[in-house]
């Protein structure tokens, strides 16, 4: 069998509408070939590599089915262009507002996917701390599954408790379970305005303490994040003046009514007057800052670390601090420090098992987990990308899959390694 | 009873007298009930139209008894069905003649509340208000409410996924629960997620929350906390027409504004609450909203104004906007006692929980109005605006022959109607056994099949809770048969590449 992590010439299917979704399937199926999901294929270096011999192309399903703004709700085909989705909804002024991350510089690819791969990958941004992640605002689904059957989940409504919520289960499920061909969005208003407070100079510890008290006030922070000072950033981006300068600081974001935003950080400032001085960005500026954060471009794949493995580990936010310091010492990594210590993205000096070992253990005794999310094909053959379960979990999270797709037939052995080939 | 329960086991109601034994040998003490006048306050939940005493009620208080009932009845092929504080409105705890019932009233601790993350861990019989009562005089509250949050536990809004008039801005419980401890049917105890943001792997703490006690019995949660907003204030706004309130809606979610909270309430909710209430409420509209904006005081203040001028642009013709808290309180007070208000002017009433799109809103009050007329029932509704929520309430009198019927004949129209105009059956109080037979009015027999294989990998057997939720029960054998297709990979009309 073919692997096609190294992207081998393969059969790819270019399916155009959900019956050649179950079509495809189906005779994978009676031919025992497992097929790997793509929309544009932006993510496909994350996970282990795969068993699959063909290739389900989804991106002609790139419609947007309905968008209704005064509904809070967006439909659309699961190959459907992020970028043209953002747009079209930024044309009246909502937005996601879990803040999909784009992948693309981190990974060193072209193009920011589709709204499928959005789904599947689940990655959310800075704001998730506030307004959830992709699992909070996907409502409905049309997939298939790898039974070959077309089946829908949810609903085009907010407020919906009808059945299983099979849509929490397909958010980051990375195509193992089914095939999305349709699903439907909540979409947000953008904030009026926006700013950032910076604190500089503390350390890790103490930005984590600056974080949690934010994070505990009245005032809605919807970002919080620290990047350390490093020898490794690269003085380029909305990043560069920090870099420059040499320091690390420490990131608030307040967002709203410009009124409320004005009031907020003063009141902030004032609950942060131990932690230093605070500088203040306003609306542009502090938009570029959070992009970059979301992006992860201190890490990106063209920068200085760009051959660095990394890593992405979620912990609880007020033990974020203590596990990043110790894993820059242990490892003589880079952190970048989001959702108040909640998020750590780790780029560690390059080792052919990405330190999987260590990392892991220092992840786990602070209550969290770690994925590797850049590394390469070898490094991803020989260490679990995803965290690994709980025995009595992961024999949970395989029985669910296998309700989904007992011949495995979708991404095989993506999410586990040594899976069913 | 009107509706279809899974046929008893006579083998294992023969052998009830062993089942207490055994029951009794894992939960020592007042834990076992089985005789019949106190299993009386068990035997129905919310949905007091239907009753079932159960085979024998088992009230454990530790998590390795609750794995040992159910290991012993996962053995024993014998059903279990699981509840909180008893206050759901579809009858998802509706006990099972041959079934045990299984109470987690006993679990009213909380466990650890942990400021710096932001989360308490809470066991499951804790009721919702107590959580926020246990961290308020730090600011904090737990977000999703509710009207029964006085009395109804966390464990039965993680079973529902409970929501609230606050759900709109804050969302519901599954965007408020981050981890649980579950026992499955076999009596295997596991640990889902815990205090980070999200768990690793697939989201089976979100496919947990909502499963109407189906997948599993939980036995601790962790949920998230929010600071309480500095200020929240009120308007109160009535409108001449049905329609302007929801074009007033409309627009108000149109201008980026996301209120705290919205409600609407008809002429008929509005003269049954205001009678009992005397809050105020203006009784020659047609429709009254309820909007409420909290967060800093500028905030609060500006938003204010801004719905003030959607309002009057969309033709209201009443406004009080609350200067005081005890003002804002009594505008609320009226809604929230609306369903006991109704409750005075008619001997009994069903109360329908469809979604709808929000546009759809006067063509479903114009249906719903239709529907009232056909089967000669009065109707009073109240409706979650700003997510499109509707509580129609149908006044009924159990007492006079084929009412009862002719309600729920009338309830199952209106639900139809709300899949018809594009919204969904349950909005927040679950399918249970009052929507169980309108699933095939929302999804196909592929949709069904996918959902109750997802059961399978929970409850192979089908022991926990069964009759809830699904018109038709499968074995999980003949769910996961695959179609066999012979033919291949070829489909000559696909681009390849």
């Amino acid at each position: 069998m073919m692997p096609t992590d190294g992207h081998s010439i393969v059969d790819t299917l270019k399916v155009r509408d959900g019956r050649d979704v179950e079509e495809v399937v189906r005779a994978a199926i009676a031919n025992e070939q497992p097929l790997e999901i793509i929309g544009h294929g932006t993510k496909r270096t994350i996970g282990q590599p795969m068993a699959t011999n063909a290739v389900l192309d989804v991106s002609a399903l790139n419609a947007v089915s309905s968008y209704e703004p005064n509904e809070l709700i967006i439909t659309a085909q699961s190959g459907a262009p992020l970028a043209d989705v953002q747009s079209l909804i930024d044309s009246k002024n909502q937005q996601f507002a879990f803040e999909p991350i784009d992948t693309s510089k981190l990974l060193g690819v072209y193009g920011n996917g589709t709204i499928g791969g959005m789904i599947g990958a689940g990655l959310a941004g800075p704001r998730r701390i506030r307004a959830g992640g992709a699992r909070d605002h996907l409502l409905g689904a049309h997939a298939v599954s790898g039974f070959g059957d077309g089946f829908k989940t949810g609903g085009k409504v907010v407020k919906n408790v009808t059945g299983y919520d099979l849509c929490k289960l397909l958010t980051g499920s990375w195509g193992t379970l089914a095939v999305m061909t349709e699903v439907t969005l909540k979409v947000m208003p953008k904030p009026e305005s926006e700013r950032t407070l910076v604190l500089s100079g503390l350390d890790d510890l103490t930005a984590n303490r600056a974080m949690t008290t934010a994070l505990g006030s009245p005032f809605d922070v919807s970002g919080a994040a620290h990047l350390p000072n490093s020898a490794f950033r690269p003085a380029t981006g909305a990043l560069a003046e920090f870099a420059a300068q040499g320091r690390a600081v420490t990131l608030l974001r307040l967002e709203g009514i410009a009124a409320s935003v004005a009031d907020r950080a003063g009141s902030l400032v004032k609950a942060l007057a131990s932690f230093g001085t605070v500088e203040m960005l306003q609306d542009a500026a502090s938009a570029a800052i959070w992009s970059a954060i979301r992006d992860v471009e201190p890490f990106a794949a063209s920068g200085a670390l760009g051959a660095w493995p990394v890593w992405r580990i979620v912990c609880p936010p007020a033990s974020g601090g203590a596990l990043g310091q110790v894993l820059a010492r242990e490892t003589g990594g880079d952190m970048i420090y989001d959702w108040g210590g909640g998020l750590i993205w780790a780029a560690l000096p390059p080792k052919p098992d990405a330190l999987a070992a260590l990392v892991r253990q220092r992840v786990e005794a602070a209550g969290g987990h770690g994925s590797l999310i850049r590394a390469s094909e070898e490094t991803r053959r020989n260490v679990d990308v995803f965290h690994p379960q709980p025995s009595g979990i992961a024999a949970l999270s395989e029985r669910v899959r296998h309700s989904f797709d007992p011949k495995v037939i979708l991404n095989r052995g993506r999410m586990v390694r040594g899976a069913p080939a | 009873m009107a509706i279809m329960m899974p046929a008893a086991d006579q083998a294992v109601l023969g052998r009830r007298g062993e089942i207490v034994a055994a029951l009794r040998a894992i939960v020592p003490g007042e834990g076992v009930i089985d005789s019949a006048a106190e299993m009386l306050a068990y035997e129905s939940d919310g949905l007091t139209a239907y009753r079932q005493p159960p085979m024998v009620v088992v009230l454990p208080d530790t998590t390795e008894q609750v794995s040992q009932v159910l290991k012993y009845c996962f053995e024993h092929g014998i059903k279990v069905v699981p509840r909180g504080s008893g206050t759901s409105l579809s009858g998802g705890a509706l006990p099972l003649v041959d079934g045990v019932l299984l109470g987690l009233g006993k679990f009213k601790r909380i466990r650890e509340i942990d400021f710096d993350n932001r989360v308490v861990v809470t066991e499951p019989g804790v009721t919702n208000l107590a959580i926020s009562q246990a961290v308020a005089h730090a600011g904090f509250y737990y977000a999703p409410d509710p009207s029964s949050q006085i009395a109804c536990s966390i464990g039965g809004n993680v079973a529902e996924n409970s929501g609230g008039v606050h759900c709109l801005k804050y969302g519901m419980t599954t965007n408020n629960v981050l981890g649980c401890e579950i026992v499955l049917m076999s009596g295997e105890i596991l640990r889902i997620g815990g205090k980070a943001a999200e768990n690793s792997g697939y989201d089976l703490m979100g496919i947990i929350t909502g499963s109407e006690g189906l997948l599993g019995v939980i036995t601790e949660i962790t949920v998230r906390i929010l600071q309480k907003p500095e200020t929240a204030r009120a308007l109160m706004v009535g409108f001449a027409e049905v329609e302007a309130a929801g074009e007033c809606v409309a627009r108000i979610i149109g201008a980026g504004i996301i209120p705290g909270g919205m409600e609407m309430m008809d002429k008929p909710a509005i003269h049954a609450a205001e009678a009992f209430v005397h809050a105020g409420y203006p009784l020659d509209v047609e429709a009254l909203l309820i909007i409420e904006l909290d967060g800093p005081s500028v905030e609060v203040d500006e938003l204010i104004k801004r719905v003030e001028a959607i309002a009057q642009g969309c033709g209201s013709t009443t406004c009080q906007i609350s200067t005081s808290e005890a003002e804002r309180n009594l505008f609320w007070a009226g809604r929230k006692a609306a369903f006991p208000a109704v409750g005075r002017i008619s001997p009994d009433y069903l109360c329908m929980d469809g979604t709808i799109p929000r546009g759809a809103l006067p063509k479903a009050l114009a249906r719903i109005r239709d529907l009232s007329a056909k089967y000669d029932l009065r109707v009073a509704n109240v409706f979650h605006a700003g997510d499109g929520n509707l509580h129609p309430l149908i006044l009924y009198d159990a007492n006079k022959p084929g009412e009862i019927e002719r309600a729920e004949a009338f309830g199952a129209d209106i639900l139809r109607a709300c899949v018809e105009f594009g919204g969904v059956l349950t909005g927040e109080h679950g399918v249970g056994i009052e929507k169980r037979d309108l699933m095939d009015e929302m999804f196909s027999e592929a949709d069904l099949n996918q959902q109750q294989r997802l059961k399978c990998a929970f409850d192979a057997q089908g022991l926990l809770n069964p009759g809830k939720v699904f018109p038709t029960l499968h074995r999980c054998a003949e769910l996961g048969r695959m179609h066999v297709h012979a033919g291949q990979l070829a489909f000559p009309d696909l681009p390849r590449f």
